[in-house]
Parts: C-alpha cells; structure tokens; sequence
C-alpha cells in the first residue's frame, strides 16, 4: 500500500471520529461510530491482521453498534432517549478533567516521539506506521476533549470508545501487528463491547427511572 | 528452583489451575442452583483453601513455580511464590466467607431469589479474576484479568437494582474504563520500547528514560484511579453507600488492593530507584489517610464511615513506596513486610467491619449513625465485632494492623523519613476519633427502641470469625512474613 493511501484511510478515521464525536443528533453520531469501526476493521486486515479485523466488525461495528442503538431506545418503544443532545456546557469540575486530559496528552505525544528513535525497528516499517501514529494521537486527543467535554452519558461513551480505538491504533503504530498486539487488542475490544453494554442498558435504565441522561445531581431541578 | 518452561505440568501446577479455575464453575452452577443454606457453601468451597496451604507448603519447601502457556502463538506467564500464594489464600477464605454470609443476607434482606442468582457467577467471575491477578507474569494476562476484575465489581454493585446504585455504578463504570485506557497506553508504550511482556523480561530490557517514565505514570494512573487512591477515590464512596453488604466486604478487602498490588510489582521491576515519584505517591498515600480519616469523622452514616475508613487506610500502602525506593536492605525489608501485613490485616478487618455494620443496619432497619442509639443492648454481638476489627484499623495491639504499623514506623524511623511518622500518628488518632464516635451513638440509651429484626446466627459468626481473625494475625505473623522473608523482593 502506497503511503498516500494510508495518509488517505488515516483522515478518513480522524474526520468520521470528528463527526461521530461533535454531532449533537445522536442517532447521525452511533452511525458515524459504526462508520469508524469498519474503517477501524479495514486498517485490521491492510495490517496483515485479519482475524483482529473481523473481530472489530463483529464486536465494535456491529455489536457495539446494536447496543448504542439499544441504549438510544426506538422512538416506537417505551421512554426513548430524546434524540439531540440539549444538555448545557458550564460545570464545577471541567477544569480538572480539563488537566488531566492535557497531562494524558502531552504524555503520550512526548513517549510516542521518544519510542521509535530508541526501538530497533526498520528504518521503512517505521514510515508506514506514522500516519497509524498521528492519526492515533489525533483520535486520542478527540476522544479525550470529548469524555471531560461532554455530560450526556451515550456521547461520554462514544468518546470512550473512540478513546479506546486511538490507544489500539497507538498500540498498532508503536510495536507493530505483532501477535501481542493483536491480543491486547482484542481484550480490548471485549472489554470496550461489554463496557459498552453495560453503560447503553445502565443508561435507558436510568432514564426510565427518572428522566436522566448525565451523572450532574439534579441538572433539572436547578433552572 | 523453577520448572522448565516447557516440561509437562507439574502436579503442583495442576492443582493451582484447578483452584484458580474451580470458582467460576462453581459460581455458574449456584447461579442455576442457588444455595439456601450456608453450610453447604462452606462445604464445597472449603476445599479451595486447603489445595493453597498445600501449594504454600510445597513453595517454602522447594521455591516458587513458574510456567508458561502457549497459546496461538502467544506466551502467556505465571508464577507463583510466597507472596501470590499468601494472598490466594487470603482471597479465597475472604470469598468464602462473603460467599456464606450472603447466603444469610439473602435470607434476611428479603432480596428475591431470581434477583440474587446473578450474585454467584459475577463472585466466581471475581474470584477467578483476582487469582489470576496474583499470579501473573505477564501484562496481557494482567490486563486481561484487571478488566474481568472491574467488570465483575461492577455488576456485582449494580444488582440491588436501585436509583442510587444505578447512578454510583455508571460513574464507576466510566472511571473504571478510562482507567483500562490509561493503562493501556502504558502497556503500549513499553511494548514499543522493549517488545516485551512478560514481567521478568521488561525488568530485564526496560532501561530507566523518559520513555519507562512515562509508561509508569500511565500505568500507575490507571492503577490508581482503580484502586481509589487519594485524588482519584471519588467514585468509592457512593458505590458502596447502596451496595450489598457482601459484596462491598469483597470491594472493600480485595477489589482495590489487587490494583496496588500490580502497581507495586511494575514499580519495584521497572523503576525501582525513582525516588522523587515514590515520594509522590508517598505524599498521595498521606494525604488519602487524612483526608478519608477527616471524611470518615464526618460522615452520618454507617456505611459511609467503613466507606471513607477505606479511603484512610488504602493511604497506609502507599507509604512502602517512598521507602523501598533508594532506602537500606534493613528499611526495605521491614517496609516490605510491613506493606503486604497491613494489607492482609486491613482485608479482613474490612470485611468484618462492613459485615457488622451491615448486619447493624439490616436489624435495626436504619442506616443514620445518631440512630444507632440502644444498639449496644440489643445488638451487643454485631458492635463487638465491629469493637474487634476498629482494633485492627486503629493499629492497637495484638492485630495485624499494629504489628503491620510497628514495622512501618520502624522503617520510617531507620530510613529518616519523619514525615511518614507523623502521618502514622495522626492517623492513628483520627481511626481511633471515628470508630468511637460510632461507640458513642450506640451506647446512647435514652431513646424509644423499636423492633430489631433476628438474624440469621451464620452472619454475625461470620463477620466475628473474621475479626478475630484480623486479631490473631497479628499474634501469628511469624509464618507469612518467614515465608516473604525467604524469597525477598523481586
């Protein structure tokens, strides 16, 4: 693969990460997820990982898809999620998530700078994994903003997952699809699909006791 | 003294698997056939105990084990000395006795039978995730079990079902998975670095830089989100103000220290000699025992001071750190002695504790300490227990907690690192301040008395055997710390 298509496939996944996280009409952000994951899946398999890539489709395009769906609730069904996210900015303890996202951030860019001058990796295995490496980076960054920006709790777990799939893509970058690799990211994975399970019925549970749809004690009763 | 990796498996290692597989089966076939009664509980998983202290004779005899599987092309490690063989054991008769006395609290809460069934597989999901943690070699098998740990905590705490226990369980769900994430990261760092995983080999390939450095903080990050350390402990509190009582006793001994404990195995392999991050974490650790302590004193209701006193006392750990880092063999050996004593002192005395205020709280149907008032006369068996394991947390002799903070203070003391000495003393003091402010709401007698609901006699036998247990510790320490003096530190 020529390195302009992986440049390609690589701001395609920043950009589909963007709009899934950004997107304040949740239904159009679960669609842009499930986009993601396929084009998470497809970088599986031109990485010479396809059992990872099917794992991928299966466990975070579909399954995880079904179960954000699940969590949206069908407008049909009883006590529907609203499907736009009306939920206001100011907060107490931004600042604080605030910080330890950018500490996470400036972290991992300085190690991520550091690794591959020390590693004894091939000089041209190297080129091909960066646009992997920045484009995992960008989509950290992006998932990170997004977990301490947002308060509703099914973008905090688009952000989650989208989190998740920048550190695999770090991972990826970092030691290559080597057999390692691939088993930490299919833990991973699993654990992501039944974190994602979890917080989809946690949530319409939630929201069926009494409206809420944030962790904020009492958003409502305080105009 | 180590089998070759490849040999056919010892018995030795048969049996461990055997322990380490069993709950999980076990728990899949109570969830079909749950267990009425406690003694058949006893029964069954009695067994459990008795292979470990068989396992435990044969490493103080011929050394540790250590293996390694295969698997589609992976290696995946395990080892088991003195250490990981004393906190298995410690495991599994905590679990036995949760899995006992939730069988009566079953009976006494009223809690449905279907409701309740789910209990048994998320407790042997726990137990084969927090085995595995104790004998891992490796970060994959580490990751793997740290993430069934956490899962299994948290379902475990949202099966009461209610508003409050929803809510407690989303934001620990959250904190919980970020927390994976930062770990992670960590994970992939030194992989880049070092194409390793296994523990022995990236103690062997890591050499002390920028990069290790900041895999640690990442993974130490993680870890401490995970184990409510300081900063990162708001989400314990409300997690257990509405969980079961048996399962906030798992939560409070083991859940939160299986995290320090792989905090502490990457920390002495990877950077043993980073003395300022130690002090950090020391000063962490310090500032946990205050500020839980304080919290502890404040809090209206029961379970919230057991809650916060767990806060205070996971602090105590933090101080090894600091003084293994840079220190003499002697301060070493003491810190270290004295680090894993507190943990297993503080385990069972945690239970204990969160059983006899559950056990208070069920019989008298309120949760509210100024409530408590005339328990003292109609619960007298229930406040002696809670009386025996505040023994342990205060640090009085004979428990393990004093002998556990004598050892520390001797270490702190030799090393020259006052400031940990006077941490021990005001924490200390503000234990001794908590436990008896609940003394004083129970012995209050001029209020009205309402009914007390009996309960079943297993539950305060249970929480008793396991206070005292806390207490002789204390008096038996000779054989746990001869058998981690054996094999010294990795």
């Amino acid at each position: 693969m020529s390195l302009s298509g992986e440049l390609l496939a690589a701001g395609l996944l920043v950009v589909l990460a963007a709009s899934c996280l950004l997107d304040r009409y949740l239904p159009r952000a679960c669609l842009a997820f499930i986009a993601f994951a396929l084009l998470m899946a497809l970088a599986w398999w031109r990485l010479g990982a396809p059992w990872l890539a099917l794992a991928e489709a299966v466990m975070g395009a579909l399954l995880t898809g079904m179960a954000l769906f699940h969590g949206l609730g069908r407008p049909g069904s009883r006590s529907p999620l609203p499907p736009r996210d009306h939920e206001g900015r100011p907060r107490h303890q931004a600042p604080v998530r605030w910080l330890a996202a950018l500490i996470w951030l400036a972290l991992a860019g300085m190690a991520v700078w550091g690794v591959p001058g020390s590693g004894e990796v091939a000089a041209s295995a190297e080129v091909a994994r960066r646009p992997l490496l920045v484009a995992g980076l960008a989509i950290m960054a992006l998932g990170l903003w997004a977990f301490a920006h947002h308060h509703h709790l099914l973008r905090r777990l688009l952000a989650f997952n989208v989190l998740g799939s920048g550190v695999f893509l770090l991972l990826a970058g970092l030691a290559g699809p080597v057999v390692e690799v691939q088993g930490l990211i299919l833990v991973g994975l699993m654990v992501a699909l039944v974190g994602s399970v979890l917080g989809a019925a946690l949530l319409r549970r939630l929201h069926a006791l009494d409206g809420r749809v944030t962790l904020e004690t009492g958003p409502e009763t305080t105009p | 003294m180590s089998a070759p990796l490849d040999a056919p498996p010892s018995v030795e290692a048969v049996v461990l698997w055997l322990a380490l597989l069993a709950p999980p089966l076990l728990g899949l076939a109570a969830w079909r056939l749950p267990p009425r009664r406690m003694l058949p509980v006893l029964l069954v998983g009695t067994p459990l105990p008795l292979a470990t202290l068989w396992l435990l004779h044969r490493v103080s005899v011929g050394g540790g084990l250590e293996g390694a599987w295969s698997l589609a092309g992976l290696r995946l490690h395990w080892h088991l000395d003195g250490l990981a063989g004393l906190l298995l054991l410690l495991t599994q008769l905590l679990l036995l006795a949760s899995a006992a006395y939730a069988v009566g609290h079953r009976r006494a809460a009223a809690v449905p039978e279907r409701t309740f069934a789910l209990f048994w597989p998320l407790l042997g999901g726990l137990a084969a995730a927090l085995g595995l943690i104790w004998v891992a070699a490796d970060l994959l098998t580490l990751y793997a079990a740290l993430e069934l740990m956490g899962l299994t905590a948290v379902g475990m705490m949202l099966l009461p079902g209610t508003g409050e226990a929803l809510l407690a369980g989303m934001r620990y769900l959250l904190y919980a998975l970020v927390g994976s994430l930062a770990w992670l990261l960590g994970v992939a760092l030194l992989l880049g670095a070092t194409g390793r995983l296994d523990l022995a080999g990236l103690a062997a390939a890591s050499e002390p830089g920028a990069v290790t450095g900041i895999a640690m903080a990442l993974l130490a990050a993680g870890l401490l989100l995970k184990a409510a350390i300081f900063p990162l402990h708001g989400w314990l509190v409300p997690v257990h103000a509405s969980a079961w009582t048996p399962v906030s006793a798992l939560h409070g001994a083991l859940v939160v220290k299986a995290s320090f404990f792989i905090l502490m195995q990457l920390w002495q392999r990877l950077v043993p000699e980073a003395v300022a991050a130690a002090w950090l974490l020391g000063l962490l650790g310090s500032l946990a025992v205050l500020w839980g302590g304080l919290q502890a004193c404040r809090a209206s209701a029961l379970k919230q001071v057991v809650a916060w006193s767990t806060v205070g006392q996971l602090g105590y750990l933090m101080l090894a750190f600091p003084l293994l880092a840079g220190t003499s063999a002697a301060v070493a050996t003491l810190a270290w002695q004295a680090t894993w004593l507190q943990l297993a002192g503080h385990a069972l005395a945690k239970a204990a504790m969160f059983m006899a205020a559950g056990n208070l709280v069920l019989a008298d149907g309120v949760s509210r300490l100024t409530d408590l008032a005339g328990a003292c006369r109609q619960l007298p068996l229930a406040l002696m227990t809670f009386g025996i394991a505040a023994v342990t947390l205060m640090g009085l002799p004979p428990s393990a907690g004093f002998t556990a903070k004598w050892l520390l203070l001797q270490a702190a003391i030799l090393a020259g690192q006052w400031p940990w000495v006077v941490v021990l003393v005001v924490g200390t003091l503000l234990t001794a301040t908590y436990v008896f402010r609940v003394f004083r709401c129970a012995f209050v007698e001029a209020s009205p008395r309402h009914e007390v609901r009996p309960l079943p006699a297993g539950m305060d036998l249970v929480a008793l055997l396991l206070a005292l247990a806390a207490l002789g510790l204390g008096l038996g320490a000779e054989w746990p710390l001869a058998l981690l003096r054996e094999e010294g530190m990795p």
